[in-house]
């Protein structure tokens, strides 16, 4: 490590883009959730957290293939999606102060899957070994980095790209934009809307449970997990717009270069510095820095 | 002033007559509940501690619900005014205590830091409210859950930082509560039987102003502006100006519990700042029941005493959040006025047993409970078989329709 004294070096840029994109794996199931259904998901981050887990338990099990861990990982979060909206979401769409108690609803997940999860795993941390086949040093700008954190990151830029695709481009995706845009005309025209907001809580868990499954060995895996990458996750989408894909994006990037290069030109505040920028956001622009759903 | 201070003491003297008298009147429940209150500091000294804490939480929660439960509004960023009166008292005894014993005396000293830091905890609150509060009630719903959360860990990463040396990081500040020696009497101000009274004196307090605060002509527009800011507004009341005063008022008495809870942990930490802590007047409100005004004690009451139930469990000790969870999500999908909601109906149906059993007899009133106990349970038994077949009709037709 020669680049200590250098300002911002390469290594610190691609720290922050790799963490940047484990946000934003979080962040975007987030996101589309709440462009479509109107519900923001106290739970996402613990939906993270399962992912994590399942592709824990997958890699160290008699299967121990890491890529099929993330495929069951990813896949039982989404199931665990649909069965918490069917259950317990979709009974307060209509209600009066629905939006809240969606919130409150969520968060009696967050106590459940947390205390599930303690109650499987214990609160030991666990460390997932990243596949074999990824599991080498690359040197770039400087640092030294394993191959597989530079997965990641392309991995990240692959669902984006792949959602921008979906969203824009297909005809699912065009029924996702119009029930966002407006859910009574989409039901006129004959999409059935219940269907397809349980299709993109499916959607948006499967997404969560992705993230964590990918993003599992790159830090150690604790029931800590959901708590701390939850709040994260809703500065991501409060800034880059609440339903915004390149919100999203943009907005884990932002949290993600802050995490890496914050403490280096300001010893202080650089943990309150995305907070500000949540408040500000809110105060000044609360549709966000990147307006409407799927831009 | 004198005038006042006999009518005063004339009223006191009537409501023990007229408690004494009367029999199960409000005023002989009142006495009752204040006699048990008093007692209850002379309990063994974890149950002492334990009914201190139930209590700050409990004004907590009860601060919090003036704005949910009385004005529409969800915060889940009170942890910052919790913290506030923590911190406020934690640094006026670790800065001030010394000057203060100089200038008064050793004796006296640890009390009036005390009354001093309390005041300092409480006047910081204000100043963070006011500017807070302007800016949050500029949104509704979920974006102001959103800015009051930024807000509140905006508060905790400043207080880990450190600025300038007065919040000790992530350690947090010691709060110690040292010997009073007043007129011959002498005691420590941190024992738990002094804290607990001092705490019951102050919440009492509290309380009472809260309850002032909610039937006032103020409480009423609050309420008025849940049901429908539109119509409110459309009734000449300044929404967003009466919301910022509901926000400052409701920080203020949070920071009153602040300042209680810095003194019995004896500490100021940065957990108290947390969004975590926020969450448990959320909690211990919802489940209590938000639409009444008694819904925060009893929540927190829950809250406390189930944990401490479970915990004496080994095996279910670390899983208390579990538990909660559960009770969070069945009281917002079934039953939202709360446990206070589900005490209200058991007094209503005790009061038609007793009607019953005065008309008809013991035997008609027996059966008249059988009924009605048997009823409720079947209707109980048809919501959750109606909800299970709504659920498994959803996975049913996903199903298909995949399989198509």
């Amino acid at each position: 490590m020669t680049n200590t004294i250098a300002f911002i070096g390469l290594s610190d840029v691609i720290i922050g883009l790799s963490l940047g994109s484990r946000l934003f794996l979080i962040a975007v199931g987030l996101s589309l959730i709440f462009g479509v259904l109107g519900v923001l998901n106290f739970a996402h981050g613990a939906f993270y957290m399962i992912g994590a887990y399942v592709a824990l338990a997958v890699t160290n099990s008699l299967i121990g293939n890491f890529w099929l861990a993330v495929v069951i990982g990813a896949t039982a979060v989404g199931v665990i999606g649909v069965l918490i909206e069917v259950s317990t979401i979709r009974p307060l769409y209509g209600r009066l102060e629905g939006d809240l108690d969606q919130l409150i609803v969520t968060f009696g997940f967050v106590l459940i899957i947390h205390e599930v999860i303690r109650f499987i795993w214990g609160s030991q941390p666990y460390s997932v070994d990243a596949p074999a086949a990824l599991d080498f040093s690359v040197s770039v700008g400087g640092g030294t980095f394993t191959a597989y954190r530079l997965f990641v990151i392309g991995a990240a830029f692959v669902v984006m790209l792949g959602l921008w695709v979906f969203i824009t481009k297909t005809y699912f995706g065009a029924l996702v934009r119009g029930t966002s845009s407006d859910r009574e005309m989409a039901s006129i025209l004959g999409v059935d809307v219940p269907r397809l907001y349980t299709g993109v809580f499916f959607f948006g868990s499967f997404l969560a449970g992705l993230g964590g499954a990918l993003a599992a060995p790159l830090q150690s895996v604790s029931p800590a997990l959901g708590d701390q990458v939850i709040i994260d996750a809703f500065i991501i989408v409060v800034i880059g717009g609440l339903g915004s894909l390149s919100g999203a994006f943009v907005g884990a990037m932002f949290v993600g270069m802050m995490q890496a290069l914050g403490p280096q030109f300001m010893a202080a505040g650089h943990i309150a510095i995305p907070f500000l920028a949540m408040v500000l956001v809110l105060l000044f622009r609360p549709e966000g820095l990147f307006g409407g759903f799927g831009e | 002033m004198s005038t006042q201070d006999n009518s005063i003491g004339a009223r006191i003297g009537t409501f023990g007559r007229e408690a004494v008298q009367n029999g199960w009147t409000r005023e002989r429940f009142t006495l009752l509940g204040l006699v048990g209150l008093v007692l209850i500091g002379l309990g063994p000294s974890f149950q002492v501690y334990l009914f201190t804490e139930f209590m700050i939480i409990a004004l907590f929660a009860l601060a919090f619900n003036l704005l949910y439960g009385y004005t529409g509004l969800l915060s889940f960023g009170h942890a910052l005014f919790f913290a506030g009166g923590s911190y406020g008292l934690a640094i006026v005894i670790r800065d001030l205590q010394p000057t203060i014993a100089d200038a008064l005396g050793s004796g006296v000293a640890p009390l009036v830091t005390f009354v001093i830091g309390g005041l300092v905890g409480v006047l910081l609150v204000v100043l963070i409210a006011i500017p807070v509060g302007w800016l949050s009630v500029r949104l509704e719903e979920i974006y102001f859950a959103l800015i009051t959360l930024a807000f509140g860990m905006l508060g905790y990463s400043l207080i880990v930082q450190n600025p300038a040396g007065l919040t000790n990081g992530t350690d947090g500040v010691l709060v110690l509560l040292g010997f009073v020696e007043l007129g011959g009497l002498e005691f420590r101000l941190g024992d738990r039987r002094v804290y607990y009274y001092l705490t019951l004196t102050i919440v009492l307090a509290s309380t009472y102003a809260l309850w002032r605060i909610v039937n006032s002509p103020f409480g009423t527009i609050c309420k008025s502006i849940r049901e429908s800011p539109d119509r409110a507004a459309a009734l000449g009341v300044d929404v967003r100006y009466h919301r910022w005063m509901t926000f400052i008022l409701s920080a203020v008495f949070v920071g009153v519990a602040g300042v209680l809870i810095a003194g019995l942990a004896s500490v100021a930490s940065p957990y108290h700042s947390h969004w975590t802590q926020s969450a448990i007047a959320v909690v211990a409100t919802v489940i209590g029941g938000a639409t009444f005004f008694a819904g925060p004690i009893v929540g927190a009451f829950i809250y406390l005493y189930v944990r401490w139930g479970i915990s004496r469990y080994p095996a279910l000790e670390a899983h208390w959040e579990f538990f909660f969870g559960v009770m969070l999500i069945l009281v917002v999908l079934y039953f939202k006025q709360g446990a206070v909601g589900g005490l209200v109906m058991l007094h209503a149906w005790l009061l038609e047993v007793q009607t019953v059993y005065e008309r008809d007899g013991a035997g008609a009133a027996a059966s008249f409970v059988g009924d009605s106990i048997t009823t409720k349970l079947r209707n109980a038994r048809d919501v959750i078989v109606a909800r299970l077949r709504s659920v498994w009709n959803r996975l049913r037709s996903i199903g298909q329709r995949g399989a198509t």
